[in-house]
């Protein structure tokens, strides 16, 4: 002890220790580093969830895909399109409304697909589809959002402006201009057109896949389809995966129950729908699935 | 012990604050993660309080504006736009999202939030 009080060197290095530990104390705990200037990836989940919401709100408007992918982009999501179909499905499964949920899946149709679709409610679906070439490239390790870049990207459509307040309102993309595409005409009802055993052991027992078609074949999404049985129903939407195609949707049975299908636009009610019993290179029964495909006629 | 060394303590105590301040602030601050939106970037709040306005001109939904840029933080929402624009008019945003933002300001200064019926 006395060798201790006596030693200055040990004096130093103690205080030098207890200044450090001091130190840390003050910088870590009592005044660390005031965050300001935050970037949207680093937002708590619930606040990104509300993020997403108004890109899509906001691309909803003004159908600018390169503004709403470079906006989507500035949250650094692994899978953006993903992100946006589960907070999608999260939203349904929490009973928000379709209406509500309808841009969210739109926006991640969109981003998948790389063109804008326009569902305009009451009309008919209109594609405008771009050249991939032409669409503004985004720079993922760029999250500064300089008022240049708001000028590159300012893409929104004037339309809604210089329009006659009587005139039809049509929505544009950036110059040169859009090739239209009419898909499905209004109201032209979905056919059964094939319904097929899936026997993959890969896949839930007893999952119902539907995939709805326009007369062209190509998938269409946003189509409410309707599952009964006798002790209830479910109603889901197509296009919530778009990483499984635009018009597609599923359900999963329980064995040994009967249901009905129906497409919500139209379609006809397909009864006797259950899963199918599947047998395995061993000679093991299970559970198989169901493809239904629907196109409009 | 002599003044001499209580100084050289002292001394080594000061080096050892700064560094240990230096250190926490600089080398190795505390990282943020899940923060709010009221710490965003200005430029990242304009862009949020655009995607509002461009929302809004569709939906002329009033409450649901308000309620998105609630997330900013206390001010009021036209608080919050007006800021946004003064940012927008500051930072040459073209003149079709001034357009928007004053169109949200106005929507803004017109809202009056619902009552909540009491029992």
């Amino acid at each position: 002890m006395r060798l201790f009080l006596r030693n200055a060197t040990l004096h130093l290095v103690l205080a030098l220790l207890i200044g450090l530990g001091l130190g840390l104390a003050y910088s870590w705990l009592i005044a660390p580093v005031t965050y300001v200037d935050a970037n949207p990836a680093i937002l708590r989940a619930d606040f990104k969830d509300q993020y997403r919401n108004v890109i899509a709100a906001s691309y909803a408007a003004s159908h600018d895909l390169a503004r709403a992918r470079a906006r989507i982009n500035l949250l650094s999501d692994t899978d953006p399109v993903g992100e946006l179909s589960a907070q999608a499905q999260r939203m349904l499964s929490a009973g928000e409304p379709f209406a509500r949920v309808q841009s969210l899946a739109q926006l991640a149709t969109d981003l998948q697909q790389g063109f804008v679709t326009i569902l305009i409610p009451g009309t008919p679906f209109i594609a405008v589809i771009n050249t991939p070439t032409l669409e503004t490239p985004f720079n993922a390790q760029e999250t500064l959002i300089t008022p240049s870049e708001f000028i590159e990207l300012t893409f929104a459509p004037t339309s809604s402006f210089e329009q006659t307040p009587f005139a039809p309102q049509s929505i544009f993309t950036p110059t040169p201009r859009p090739t239209y595409t009419l898909i499905p005409p209004q109201g032209a009802p979905f056919s059964l057109v094939a319904q097929e055993p899936v026997c993959d052991p890969n896949l839930l027992p007893g999952l119902l896949q539907i995939t709805l078609l326009d007369e062209r074949r190509r998938q269409v999404s946003g189509i409410e389809i309707i599952v009964t049985w006798a002790a209830g129903d479910d109603r889901f939407f197509t296009g919530f995966k778009p990483e499984l195609g635009n018009g597609y949707a599923d359900f999963v049975m329980q064995a040994d129950t009967i249901y009905s299908v129906r497409v919500e636009r139209g379609g006809s009610l397909v009864p006797n729908i259950s899963a199918p019993t599947c047998t395995d290179p061993n000679g093991v029964n299970y559970i198989g699935g169901l493809l239904l495909t629907f196109q409009q006629t | 012990m002599t003044s001499s060394t209580w100084f050289k303590i002292l001394i080594a105590l000061t080096l050892g604050i700064t560094a240990g301040v230096i250190y926490g602030w600089v080398i190795d601050p505390i990282e943020y993660t899940d923060i709010t939106p009221n710490l965003l970037r200005d430029d990242f709040r304009a862009d949020y309080v655009l995607m509002v306005a461009e929302a809004n001109q569709m939906e002329q939904d009033s409450e649901t504006a308000a309620r998105r840029l609630a997330i900013l933080g206390s001010d009021s929402p036209v608080q919050i736009v007006t800021s946004t624009l003064d940012f927008a008019i500051k930072n040459n945003f073209t003149q079709n999202d001034v357009l928007l933002l004053q169109g949200l300001l106005t929507a803004m200064q017109t809202y009056q939030p619902q009552a909540i019926n009491g029992p």
